[in-house]
């Protein structure tokens, strides 16, 4: 086996043995998701039914209120208490009722002439139970209103058609179906260049800043092997863990996501042939890569771990800058974006899901983000050449970029 | 053998350039034992580092049998066996894993990574931990390890950065022995160290270096003889110029 071979099979192993990377890049992401989902959805049925079945009072202010919803039986779990409007709102404040209903004295006789009754119900959104009781009382005034003017109508000898001269018919076309293809591109972006630097950060901090911490990059190059070799192993390790990581995020997300949406009332199907998944791969690895690069490269100027770990967080906000750019309007893959790293990643990746993709913007992007990637990895090797990084000295960035100039 | 011509090596700092090592020379050969003897912060790690390639001297030489190490690091380094004040032993690998896998980056084949393992094993009294994780490890543990990785190729030189530091009484006992052993078999072996008891104890030839520079150098003898003083100690203490590096 060649030593590129051998390092890299004990870089794996080392990250296969760490348990805290396995955790965090693929057992966490995996095991999250579709437990978010079930906790989510259990607390939020459970507050539903809980909400369901509270018993509520519902303050009613003037003797019209109380006679104008005494012609419906009141929804289930409800009771009516006759107020005035100034004990009523100190009530509604202490959360002693949930809502008030408010009928002006007098104006119940008008309704047998014709006129408007104005039943105002006072609510707070600051807690749930005020909300369930306006939820319960709307059907009950919308049947009052509803019997009221079937009445008015009967008496006029009018069709119901009448009082809706024109009638608004929604006609669904199931444009539900491209609903799918439009999460995707908004989602899949972000999601995917997130779980790929989250993916491969952890990594990349523990082989460069975490070795030099616990002194085995010392020892690692006194061996017959170059520094380009260390650092080609590791870079490869961390675009695998990081590969590795986004795809179980994905898997574990589409899963769940998948069958959270097929329990909801709308069907929203995503669907990619295997051409498009295959060519989502495909943007997945050099993609890897560059992110793999950088995050070695930007975590070779730690001292510590912690120093690295530090370092990580606005590299993770580099990377997901694009990301997020890739969602503002208009914002497409063009022959100018494709030459943007990252951003032309999620942007393919966001035209891919919608289907809207060209062969020449693929070619670009690809050949971009291989460039970058290689790019990335000749700052990350240049890193290991230099003595700075190798003991933890100061002036890191200098020298980074000074060694950078140095052939690898 | 190691020779070591005139090497600087000056660092920066925020307060400015620190010079590190000036103009150290010295020999250290074949079937002996030299010990690179200075108080904290005298450059010895940084002389070693240069020695095993890990640095590059802004002046001088190092040649490791007749080969310049600045012409070719890397086969420089095939014939060291380096143990580095870190110790650097992967936590997440065994005993055996570790030893084996830097066999493997010098290149040699799965059966003699496995006689060599057992004999440093047997050697360095470590069998009964070969095959566990080293994490957890003891100092002693560590430094075994550390050890029989750094000689699994089977090198004809051997550097040690304060070999014994952290050690207890009797581990610190059996590597000296196995100090002795390795010069019995023809090995240049270089130890640095800070405490003046262990280089009288097993060293037969001492470079004192205080503040970058060779002070002193010679046989324990010829280092009584040239400071005029029956006791090795009292003679460091003349060349450094103070009592640092006494306590053991």
């Amino acid at each position: 086996m060649s030593a590129f071979g051998v390092l890299l099979k004990k870089e794996l192993l080392d990250v296969v043995r760490d348990r805290r990377t396995l955790l965090l890049t693929l057992v966490l992401p995996v095991v999250l998701y579709p437990g978010l989902l079930a906790v989510m959805g259990v607390i939020m049925n459970l507050g539903k039914e809980r909400l369901k079945n509270e018993p509520l009072i519902v303050a009613t202010v003037g003797p019209d209120a109380a006679t104008l919803l005494a012609r419906r039986p009141p929804p289930p779990k409800t009771t009516y208490q006759p107020k005035s409007r100034a004990e009523a709102e100190l009530a509604l404040k202490d959360k002693a009722i949930a809502a008030i209903v408010d009928v002006p004295p007098g104006s119940l006789a008008g309704l047998p002439e014709g006129k408007q009754v104005v039943a105002t119900v006072l609510y707070t959104k600051r807690f749930d139970r005020s909300m369930q009781a306006l939820d319960r009382l709307k059907p009950i005034l919308q049947a009052l209103n509803d019997s009221e003017l079937t009445g008015r109508l009967e008496s006029r000898q009018l069709e119901a058609e009448f009082v809706t001269p024109v009638k608004t018919d929604p006609v669904d076309l199931e444009f539900q179906k491209d609903l799918g293809p439009l999460i995707a591109s908004r989602l899949l972006p972000v999601l995917l260049l997130t779980m790929l630097a989250l993916g491969g950060i952890y990594p990349a901090v523990d082989l460069t800043a975490g070795e030099k911490e616990r002194g085995t990059l010392e020892t690692l190059l006194v061996a017959s092997v170059t520094p380009t070799q260390v650092m080609a192993a590791k870079y490869v390790t961390v675009a695998l863990a990081a590969c590795f990581s986004a795809l179980a995020n994905l898997a574990a997300m589409g899963g769940t996501f998948g069958a959270g949406l097929a329990l909801g009332p709308t069907t929203v199907t995503v669907h990619f042939g295997p051409g498009t998944l295959a060519m989502m791969l495909v943007c997945l690895v050099p993609a890897a890569l560059l992110i793999a690069g950088l995050a070695l490269a930007v975590a070779s100027t730690a001292r510590t771990f912690k120093e690295g770990q530090a370092l990580m967080t606005p590299l993770l906000l580099v990377i997901l800058l694009p990301a997020l750019a890739s969602q503002m309007p208009g914002v497409e893959l063009t022959t100018a974006t494709a030459l943007v790293p990252l951003l032309n990643v999620s942007l393919l990746v966001k035209a891919l899901a919608l289907g809207t993709v060209q062969p020449l913007h693929v070619v670009l992007t690809l050949v971009t983000v291989s460039l970058s990637a290689l790019g990335a990895l000749k700052l990350a090797a240049s890193a290991f050449q230099s003595e700075v990084f190798r003991f933890s000295g100061t002036d890191g960035w200098k020298e980074l970029f000074r060694s950078w100039r140095k052939p690898v | 053998m190691l020779l070591v011509t005139n090497l600087h090596k000056t660092f920066k700092t925020r307060t400015g350039p620190v010079t590190a090592v000036d103009a150290v020379s010295f020999e250290a050969r074949d079937g002996q034992i030299t010990g690179l003897l200075g108080p904290n912060g005298a450059g010895k790690t940084t002389t070693l580092r240069m020695l095993y390639t890990l640095m590059s001297p802004e002046n001088g030489s190092v040649k490791v049998d007749e080969l310049d190490v600045a012409v070719d690091p890397t086969a420089a380094r095939r014939r060291l066996g380096v143990l580095p004040d870190a110790r650097g032993v992967y936590k997440r690998l065994t005993a055996r894993e570790n030893i084996a896998y830097f066999g493997r980056l010098h290149g040699l084949d799965e059966a003699t990574i496995a006689r060599r393992t057992t004999e440093l094993a047997k050697a360095l009294g470590m069998e009964d931990v070969l095959d566990r994780q080293t994490e957890g490890f003891s100092q002693g543990q560590r430094t075994k390890t550390a050890i029989a990785r750094a000689l699994v190729h089977d090198p004809r030189n051997v550097l040690l950065d304060e070999p014994t530091n952290g050690l207890d009484v009797m581990t610190t006992r059996g590597l000296r022995e196995f100090l002795k052993h390795l010069r019995s078999e023809g090995r240049c072996v270089l130890l640095s160290s800070h405490i003046m008891q262990e280089v009288a104890a097993l060293c037969d030839r001492i470079v004192i270096i205080a503040r970058g520079r060779v002070v002193a150098q010679g046989t324990p003898d010829e280092l009584r003889a040239q400071y005029a003083e029956a006791s090795l100690e009292d003679a460091f203490v003349k060349a450094i110029g103070s009592d640092e590096g006494m306590t053991a």
